[in-house]
């Protein structure tokens, strides 16, 4: 009917079947999906794929792909617009083409169906840490088992400001997107509450410029909520470099002039985390990490003190606070995780299961 | 006053991006998009000037006060101004000269500084080299703290002295079944942990996040408080 | 033993325990350097992943030729560079049509060039005859760069040399006898992609989910866990992690070579690392042990 190219050729090889169009479920539209079923012929390298607008004669190639696909995303249209697709078997030497398919169009969906699980899952979470939290409302005294690396901040600081040595708190090497560096902000503000308390001098260094201005603020606050605004100084928090070795030669420089008398890295690491740590116990400081950089807990745990693993990270904030509000919301991970623990092992049952054979005969019945 | 602003602010947008995660259409995710793109670009670049305000006044008031260790604050200065000046006026690349390096002259000279030629010759190597001390750190961390002091830290010790061995051919020529051990190690109880702690963290990540939006957690304000 | 040698000999282990760790680098540092300039003879054994992709190359038919994208730079040189020489080595040695590309940057032209003229300098300056030469345009090609990505894949499975109207060194590459040969996906019996990032992932993409073709990989040994899944899901056909990787698959060809009659001794680099690379894990293994005797020891002392 409307043969673009071939037309002129001696038409041997068969032509890919059944090319169905349409809209992609769940996007922000500007795309339509294309779907047909192979040519029988095994000579086929390739498949193109034209396009015609409704309303227009011309065929235009929108794109091709290999010969053992099965669908092309055309992501170049306009919502609104009907569009038809014709797929073209190409060998070496010929092409084949197939019947156009039904016209579609694409167009933005107000809701993604794809994440109602994720949806749920949330929903779920949600529930449980606003039950817990409401559950702490009312039982002051809720069990959270000992963090012996949070434990050790309050006689890290004492240890500091009998040296009078100041206090390094580096809260990784992370951007503000990254919730360990919000984590991490947390932390630092209930470590500046004590030292404006004991007065010990802090330093601050930072690689993001954004996590600059925040931590600044932070610190600001936390001396302020303490009672010691004179005690806060713009030079406690400063920013370094956005060069991730720069910036771990910035630290390790600072270790080694200044000697504090206790270390803190606790955020987002990368490969610097083993030079940091080493550097730092050589100077013989205490040194506390926490990081949820799951290849870098190794080394923190070699050679520092103390390191808060994964989650541990999150719970601190409530830990030091002894928020009761905060420390409920620790018991909503909790029960989150028995759900998940009893997904898994259902799921795992049910996948071990689904291999024996007798239950081919439970299948059969269906 | 001070303090609800800013909690306002950040449950509306939180709610705000909760809600793009479930809702594709353009008039829901452009906003989204153009909030975690050209906003934080636009905030980022502030901030960075900020951040180079913060550098200058830092080694500036050290310089002033002649504070230990002060010369050092003048190579950071004088760095930072040569590189921005090679920055801004000496181009990116030795095909684009810049401003500075177009007259002849000593201009003529300098036209081998460019950006491109600071990082290739004094960045990149310096970054190699920082990165290089880690094969000494592993060491010295190996010989100074990576002990058997109690059950768990002897199954460290053990796995990595497993996977140390089987990573080189004398580990095979020694046991034969030890670098398929070691890869064991690595793929099975490694990954399971590895798992195991990735659960906590995304169950973390979404609690802080929640606790933030909902303004439980205000540590980022300078804490407590109600 | 008397009160006065176990004092002694407490002493010795409490200075251990205490030693200066300068020293420490010391050590590390002579264990790399040394084994560098004095290798000594360590033979690797090939792991299953190396030995699949030798074996599948040294058994594909001869009719298919062997292509090998370079798309390192020269940061992953000292890792990745062996293995291409030693890719190459095996396919003029088992006489197989050799192609040679880079898709992901033009950094890697210089790289690839540089290892096709010193293995095929190494054939040609001992060949006596035509059949023991290596010839450009007849025996190899290189293609060089293009651009983008997905239009060298996909245009690679329909024609060659639609995709590179000319060769690197700028001859039409229609006029190459070679590419009469190597048209597309179909001539090739496999691709081995050596990269420092993600893009032996895009050959498996394209190049094996749509046309069919055997993709292996050369990979740095930091990345070489994100290409495990793909390796055990047999999207690719072997694969060379770090320097391990590559000093294993050089002994298997350099086997094969003597095998075929190529008795040349060539250097192997990868191989000549092991030696620094053994050197250094004995030497923090070493550590591990010493430090945690000393540790006992003291320990006991003080308790």
């Amino acid at each position: 009917m409307l043969a673009p190219i071939s037309f002129l050729l001696l038409v041997t090889l068969s032509p890919p079947q059944d090319v169905m169009a349409r809209d992609r479920p769940n996007d922000n539209g500007k795309e339509i999906s294309v779907f047909w079923s192979p040519s029988g012929d095994t000579g086929v390298t390739s498949y193109r794929i034209l396009r015609q607008t409704e309303g227009q004669q011309s065929w235009d190639t929108v794109g091709m792909v290999g010969r053992l696909a099965r669908s092309y995303a055309d992501t170049d249209v306009e919502d609104g617009v009907r569009y038809r697709y014709v797929v073209l078997a190409a060998s070496e030497t010929e092409t084949a083409e197939s019947e156009p398919s039904d016209y579609a169009v694409s167009t933005p969906q107000w809701f993604d169906t794809d994440r109602i699980p994720a949806l749920f899952g949330v929903a779920i979470f949600t529930f449980l840490i606003v039950l817990a939290t409401n559950l702490a409302r009312r039982n002051r005294n809720l069990f959270i088992r000992r963090i012996s690396g949070l434990d050790a901040v309050e006689e890290a600081l004492g240890r500091a400001t009998e040296m009078g040595r100041p206090i390094l708190y580096v809260p990784g090497l992370s951007s503000i997107a990254d919730v360990a560096t919000i984590a991490s902000l947390n932390i630092l503000g209930e470590v500046a509450k004590k030292t404006a308390k004991f007065g010990t001098p802090l330093m601050v260094p930072l690689r993001d410029p954004i996590v600059y201005t925040v931590a600044r603020e932070v610190v600001k606050e936390s001396y302020t909520t303490a009672g010691r605004p004179d005690a806060f100084s713009q030079d406690m928090v400063f920013f370094v470099t956005t060069q991730q070795f720069a910036y771990a030669a910035a630290c390790n420089g600072i270790m080694v002039r200044d000697r504090p008398a206790t270390n803190f890295f606790i955020g987002m690491f990368w490969a610097e985390s083993l030079i940091l740590a080493e550097t730092g116990a050589t100077t013989g400081a205490i040194q506390i990490a926490g990081s949820d950089a799951i290849h870098q807990l190794p080394f923190f745990i070699t050679a520092c003190d103390y390191t808060l693993i994964g989650e541990e990270l999150y719970a601190a904030s409530a830990y030091l606070s002894r928020e009761p509000l905060l420390l409920g919301s620790i018991k909503g991970q909790d029960y989150s995780k028995i759900v998940i623990l009893t997904v898994i092992v259902l799921g795992t049952m049910l996948a071990l299961l689904a291999n024996v054979q007798v239950l081919d005969w439970f299948r059969s019945i269906r | 006053m001070k303090r609800r602003i800013p909690l306002i602010l950040v449950l509306v947008l939180g709610i705000f991006a909760a809600i793009a995660f479930v809702v594709p259409h353009p008039s829901v995710r452009g906003v989204d998009d153009v909030m975690r793109n050209d906003v934080l670009r636009i905030i980022g670049a502030f901030s960075l000037v900020l951040g180079v305000g913060s550098i200058i006044r830092h080694h500036y008031m050290k310089i002033k006060r002649k504070a230990e260790h002060w010369p050092y604050s003048w190579v950071t200065l004088s760095t930072l101004v040569v590189s921005a000046i090679l920055g801004l006026f000496g181009g990116i690349d030795p095909n684009a000269p810049g401003v500075l390096f177009r007259a002849g002259g000593v201009g003529q000279f300098l036209s081998n500084f460019h950006m491109q030629t600071l990082y290739d010759n004094i960045m990149v190597p310096l970054a190699a080299t920082m990165f290089a001390l880690l094969a000494f750190f592993m060491a010295s961390a190996a010989y100074r703290a990576f002990r058997a002091r109690n059950l768990e830290a002897t199954l460290l010790l053990v796995a990595a002295f497993v996977l140390m061995l089987g990573a080189v051919p004398l580990g095979r020529m020694l046991i034969k079944p030890l670098p398929a051990f070691a890869e064991w190690i690595l793929t099975v109880p490694n990954t399971a942990a590895k798992r195991g702690i990735m659960f906590g963290v995304g169950l973390g990540t979404i609690a802080t996040s929640l606790k933030i939006i909902l303004g439980i957690e205000r540590g980022w304000l300078g804490g407590g408080g109600s | 033993m008397t009160p006065q040698t176990g004092r002694e000999k407490r002493g010795f282990w409490d200075r251990l325990l205490l030693v200066d760790r300068r020293w420490l680098y010391v050590v590390i540092w002579l264990v790399v350097m040394v084994p560098m300039l004095f290798p000594f003879d360590i033979k690797p054994e090939a792991m299953p992943p190396v030995r699949k992709l030798f074996e599948y190359i040294d058994s594909m038919p001869e009719d298919k030729s062997l292509v090998i994208s370079v798309d390192y730079t020269p940061d992953t040189r000292p890792e990745l560079h062996p293995m291409a020489i030693a890719a190459l080595r095996h396919g003029f040695a088992t006489k197989r049509r050799v192609g040679v590309l880079c898709l992901n940057t033009v950094m890697s032209l210089g790289l690839a060039e540089g290892a096709l003229r010193q293995v095929s300098e190494e054939f040609n300056s001992r060949a006596t005859t035509r059949e023991d030469s290596i010839i450009n345009g007849e025996d190899y090609v290189f293609w060089g760069w293009s651009y983008p990505i997905i239009t060298v894949l996909l245009g690679m499975g329909e024609r060659i040399t639609r995709v590179f109207p000319v060769d690197y060194y700028g001859h039409r590459t229609e006029s190459l006898p070679i590419m009469a040969s190597l048209k597309n996906y179909d001539d090739m019996g496999i691709v081995v992609c050596i990269a420092g990032s993600s893009i032996p992932l895009s050959w498996v993409n394209y190049a094996h989910t749509q046309f069919g073709c055997q993709i292996g990989c050369g990979i740095t040994a930091v990345s070489a866990a994100d290409f495990y899944p793909y390796l055990n899901s047999g999207q690719f056909t072997g694969m060379l992690a770090g320097m391990k990787g590559a000093a294993e698959y050089e002994e298997l060809v350099s086997e094969k070579m003597v095998e075929l009659g190529y008795e040349w001794d060539l250097p192997r680099k990868g191989t000549e690392a092991m030696s620094s690379q053994t050197a250094a894990h004995l030497a923090i293994m070493a550590f591990l042990i010493i430090g945690n005797i000393a540790f006992f020891i003291t320990r006991r002392r003080k308790q």
